[in-house]
C-alpha cells in the first residue's frame, strides 16, 4: 500500500510540473500588455517600461520561468501584479468558499445519489422509470439555467435565500448556511442526477453476478446482501463518478461564482486570465492540480480498500 | 426490501432544507438586515462594478473605485455632486498669478483614526508618494515639482507649468491623505488608516465579497456621517447586481442598458446620467497608415454615415443621447449646435466621399469579444461600407485593448471614453502627447487652443475650450455616437445624487429616502 500510494504521489508530481509548465508558456502567448493594464490607460510609455521592468517582464522567457518554478518550490507563488498580495494568501481566502460549496455538493450527490440509484436498479418498475427520465432531464438543463431559476424564485420573489454574497462560517454559520444553499442546490442537481445514473446501473450489474446468485441460494438475507456484499461491489463505479464530478465542479463552479458574486477560487481564475494576472493564474493552477491529483489518490485508495482486485492493477 | 430509510433521509434533508431556510429569513443573513435598516439611516449597501486593488491611496483610482477610498480618506478639497469644489481637509487654497504654485490651508483639528495628527508634513507625504507610486492615476501629479511644508497648516505646490485639473484631481484619487505613521507600516494596501467619516471593519469585511465600513466617532464633519455604517459589495456580473438590487440584498447599484428594463419594473427609484461618449476614435489624422483619412472631407463622410440612433437603440438600448462632439455636457466646451454636427446621411457622406477624390479602401479596427456589441460591429462595418469603407474586424485580446490602440497599431478604433473636463479630455485624446493620439497628430490651432487653455485666464479657458471642441467637431478628429446613460437605481428607502463626470455616487451623496 505505501509503495502503491507513493507512485501515485510521484506521478502526481510529474502532473503538477507538466501541468503547470504548459501553463506558464502558453499564458506568455496570450496577453502581453499587463504593465499597461495595471497603470491605467493615462500611464506613460516611461511608466509602463518601468512597470515592465519592476515585474520582470524584460526578462527572457526561460529564465522568468525558472525564477517561478524557484519561488514555487520553495512555497513562494510570489504576489499578484494587480493587487500587490501575496498570491498564496488570496488563494487561501478564496479556497474555503469554493470547497465548501464543491464539497457539500458531493456529499449531497453522494448521498441522494446512493439512495436513488440503489432504490431504483432494487425496485426497478416505476421508480426506475421515473429516475431515468428526471435524470435525463436534469442532466440536459445547464447549471446556469438552474441557478438563474433558483434565484428568481428563492432569492427574488420568495426571497427565503440571499441572490449574491459569501458569509464566512466563523462570522455567522447561518449566514453561511444561507449564503452557500443555491449554489449548492444549483450544482447539486445535474451532479445528483447523473450519479444516481451510474450507481443504478453498477447496483444493476453486480445484482447480476453469479456470487450474488450463490448468496441468495444460501438464503442470505436480501438487506444483507445489498448492504455487506452488492453495495460494495457497486461503490467504486459510484466514487469514480464523483470524483469526476468533483474535478468538472473545480471548473464548472466558475460560472456558478459569477451568478452568485462568491469570491471564490473559480472567480479568482476567471478574474487573473481576463486581467492576465500570471501569478494568481499561475497559483490558482497549481492549486488546482494539487486537489486533482488528492482526490484522485484518496478515490483510489477508497476503491482499493473497497476492492482488493483494484490494489494489485 | 423495504425502504424506510429512504423516506427518512428525504425527510432528513427536507427538515435540513427547511432548517436552512429558516436561518436565512430569520435575518442572519445580511442581506434583508442591511436594506431594513437603511430605512432607519443605520446601514447603506451599495452593490460595486468593481473591487479595490489597493486601500494604499497611492494606488487610488477614479470612477467605480472613488466610493472605497472615500469612506476611510478625506480628501484636500470635495467634489460637490455638481462638481463644485468645496474645501475638505484644505479649508482654503489659491494660485500664484501664472498657476504654478498651489498654496492650501489645511484644517488644524483633523486626526487620522491612528491617533497621528493631520499637518502640512502628512499631506506632504502623500502627495510626494502619489506620484512615483506607479498607481493608475499616477500622472495626474505628474506636474509637480515640488511640495512644501511652509508651517504646519500651509502646504505649497509648485508645478513645472500650469495644470488647469489640478485642484479637480485633488478632490479624488490625487487628493486622497492616509496617515504617515500607517504608511510607513507599510499595511496601508490592506489596512487603511485615513481621518475618513469612516473606518474599515475588518472583522465584518470578507476580501472580494464585502467591505464594511463602520463611523468614525472622532470625525470632525459628523454631516458627512449619514449612515451608522456602509457597505460595499463588489458584484461584478451585471445579472447578478440586478438580483441583488431586486431582492434587496443592495439600497444602491448601478446596472446596464440591457439590464435597466427589468429594474425599473421593480418599483426602484432610476437614475439616468452621462460620464462616456462612444465612437470612432480616427487616430490616423496624418494619414499615415491610411491615407485616405488624412482628407478631412472622408472623416467628415464618416461621421455623416453612422446611423448613430439605430446604434443607441439596438446596441444602448436607447438609454443615452446621441452626439458629434467628443467634449461633455457640464463641462465649458459643450456646445449644444455641435450635438447634431453630423446627422445621419449617407447621401451626403458619399458626395463627401466623391469631392475627396477617392475611391473604395479598407481599415483594420479592432474588436473584442464580449465586450464589442455583435450589433455595434455590424452596424458599423455596414454604415461604413454603405460609403465604400471596407471594416476588417481583427480580434483582439481584451488585454491588450488599449495597448494596441495607444501604440498605434490601428488607424481607427470604435471606443468609450470617459468625458472629463475639458483639460483632461484634451490630454486624453487631443493633444500630441495625449493617450488616444497615438500618431501624435496636431496642427498649429490645436497647438495655440491647448495653450490658451493651460495658460488663460478662467476666461479664456472657458472660450479655447468651445473653440477646441468646435475645431475638432469640425476637422472630424473623431466620429462620436453618442453619450450612454449609466443607469443606477436605489430601492424606496434611499436616495442619491449622481456625481458629475464620475460613474457612481460619491458615498457623501446617499441619504435614506424621506
Amino acid at each position: 500500500m505505501v509503495s502503491f500510494i507513493f507512485r501515485r504521489l510521484v506521478s502526481g508530481v510529474v502532473v503538477l510540473f507538466v501541468v503547470s509548465t504548459l501553463t506558464f508558456f502558453l499564458l506568455y502567448f496570450s496577453a502581453t500588455s499587463v504593465a499597461r493594464n495595471i497603470l491605467g490607460e493615462s500611464a506613460t510609455q516611461a511608466q509602463v517600461q518601468l512597470k515592465e521592468t519592476e515585474l520582470g517582464l524584460d526578462q527572457p522567457l526561460v529564465s522568468r520561468y525558472l525564477s517561478w518554478l524557484g519561488g514555487v518550490v520553495q512555497g513562494d507563488f510570489g504576489v499578484s501584479w494587480f493587487t500587490s498580495q501575496p498570491v498564496v494568501g488570496s488563494i487561501l481566502g478564496r479556497l474555503p468558499t469554493t470547497l465548501s460549496i464543491v464539497l457539500a455538493t458531493i456529499v449531497i450527490a453522494a448521498v441522494l445519489a446512493t439512495l436513488l440509484g440503489v432504490a431504483a436498479a432494487v425496485r426497478r418498475g416505476w421508480i426506475d422509470r421515473l429516475l431515468q427520465i428526471v435524470s435525463i432531464g436534469a442532466s440536459a438543463v445547464p447549471q446556469f439555467v438552474v441557478a438563474i431559476v433558483l434565484v428568481t424564485v428563492l432569492a427574488i420573489q420568495l426571497r427565503i435565500f440571499p441572490a449574491t454574497g459569501y458569509v464566512p462560517m466563523n462570522q455567522d454559520f447561518g449566514g453561511w448556511l444561507a449564503s452557500i444553499a443555491l449554489p449548492i442546490l444549483a450544482l447539486a442537481i445535474g451532479a445528483v442526477a447523473s450519479t444516481a445514473q451510474q450507481v443504478r446501473s453498477a447496483v444493476i450489474n453486480v445484482l447480476s453476478r453469479d456470487y450474488v446468485r450463490t448468496l441468495r441460494s444460501r438464503g442470505l438475507a436480501p438487506r444483507e446482501i445489498l448492504f455487506r456484499h452488492v453495495l460494495r461491489g457497486a461503490a467504486p463505479a459510484g466514487l469514480t463518478v464523483l470524483s469526476l464530478q468533483f474535478i468538472g465542479m473545480l471548473g464548472g463552479v466558475v460560472v456558478i461564482e459569477q451568478i452568485f458574486a462568491l469570491p471564490g477560487m473559480g472567480f479568482l481564475a476567471l478574474q487573473s486570465t481576463t486581467q492576465g494576472d500570471m501569478p494568481v493564474l499561475m497559483g490558482v493552477v497549481v492549486y488546482i492540480v494539487i486537489i486533482v491529483v488528492i482526490v484522485n489518490l484518496l478515490v483510489d485508495l477508497a476503491v482499493g480498500w473497497l476492492n482488493p482486485k483494484a490494489r494489485v492493477s | 426490501m423495504k425502504f424506510r430509510s429512504v423516506a427518512t433521509a428525504v425527510a432528513i434533508l427536507t427538515a435540513s432544507a427547511l432548517a436552512l431556510s429558516g436561518c436565512a429569513s430569520s435575518g442572519t443573513g445580511p442581506e434583508p438586515t442591511s436594506s431594513e435598516a437603511s430605512a432607519s439611516g443605520g446601514t447603506l449597501t451599495i452593490g460595486a462594478l468593481a473591487d479595490i486593488k489597493s486601500f494604499d491611496p497611492a494606488q487610488a483610482h477614479i470612477g467605480h473605485y472613488v466610493q472605497y477610498y472615500q469612506p476611510v480618506y478625506d480628501s484636500l478639497l470635495r467634489r460637490e455632486a455638481d462638481g463644485t469644489l468645496v474645501p475638505m481637509l484644505a479649508t482654503k487654497w489659491a494660485y500664484n498669478d501664472d498657476n504654478t504654485v498651489l498654496t492650501l490651508t489645511l484644517r488644524d483639528d483633523v486626526t487620522f483614526t491612528d491617533g497621528t495628527p493631520l499637518d502640512a508634513a502628512a499631506v506632504k507625504t502623500n502627495l510626494d508618494r502619489f506620484p512615483t507610486g506607479n498607481g493608475p492615476q499616477a500622472s495626474t501629479l505628474a506636474q509637480v515639482a515640488e511640495v512644501v511644508v511652509e508651517d504646519p497648516t500651509t502646504v505649497v505646490i509648485t508645478l513645472n507649468a500650469p495644470d488647469p485639473a489640478l485642484l479637480d484631481y485633488l478632490g479624488t484619487a490625487a487628493g486622497f491623505i492616509a496617515s504617515p505613521t500607517a504608511i510607513e507600516g507599510g499595511a496601508i494596501a490592506t489596512d487603511p488608516i485615513g481621518s475618513g467619516p469612516y473606518t474599515l471593519d475588518k472583522t465584518a469585511t470578507v476580501a472580494a465579497s464585502q467591505y464594511t465600513f463602520v463611523k468614525n466617532p472622532d470625525y470632525w464633519d459628523p454631516s458627512l456621517q449619514v449612515y451608522d455604517t456602509i457597505v460595499l459589495k463588489p458584484i461584478l456580473d451585471t445579472t447578478a447586481m440586478l438580483n441583488a438590487i431586486v431582492s434587496g440584498q443592495v439600497n444602491a447599484a448601478l446596472l446596464t442598458p440591457k439590464t435597466q428594463a427589468q429594474a425599473a419594473a421593480a418599483n426602484l427609484t432610476e437614475y439616468q446620467y452621462p460620464t462616456d461618449w462612444q465612437g470612432l476614435l480616427i487616430f490616423d489624422r496624418d494619414g499615415a497608415m491610411v491615407p485616405e483619412l488624412a482628407d478631412v472631407k472622408v472623416r467628415q463622410a464618416i461621421n455623416y454615415a453612422i446611423d448613430k440612433d439605430t446604434l443607441l437603440a439596438q446596441v444602448g438600448k436607447g438609454l443615452g443621447t446621441v452626439t458629434s462632439q467628443p467634449f461633455g455636457e457640464g463641462t465649458d466646451a459643450f456646445e449644444k449646435d455641435l450635438e447634431s454636427a453630423y446627422p445621419y446621411d449617407p447621401a451626403k457622406a458619399k458626395k463627401l466621399m466623391k469631392e475627396a477624390g477617392v475611391g473604395e479602401f479598407s481599415v483594420t479596427m479592432p474588436t473584442v469579444s464580449g465586450f464589442f456589441d455583435p450589433a455595434l460591429t455590424a452596424g458599423i462595418g455596414q454604415n461604413l461600407a454603405d460609403i465604400g469603407i471596407t471594416v476588417n474586424w481583427e480580434n483582439v485580446a481584451g488585454t491588450d485593448l488599449v495597448s494596441s490602440m495607444v501604440q498605434g497599431k490601428y488607424a481607427m478604433s470604435w471606443f468609450s471614453l470617459f468625458q472629463g473636463s475639458p483639460w483632461v479630455a484634451a490630454n486624453q485624446i487631443i493633444t500630441p502627447n495625449a493617450t488616444y493620439n497615438p500618431f501624435h497628430t496636431t496642427d498649429p490651432k490645436v497647438d495655440e487652443l491647448v495653450k490658451q487653455i493651460q495658460f488663460g485666464s478662467e476666461e479664456e479657458q472657458t472660450t479655447a475650450a468651445k473653440s477646441l471642441n468646435e475645431y475638432v467637431v469640425d476637422q472630424a478628429w473623431f466620429a462620436p455616437f453618442y453619450r450612454p446613460s449609466q443607469v443606477l437605481f436605489t430601492d424606496a428607502k434611499t436616495t442619491t445624487e449622481p456625481q458629475l463626470q464620475q460613474a457612481v455616487p460619491s458615498i457623501y451623496s446617499y441619504a435614506p429616502a424621506k
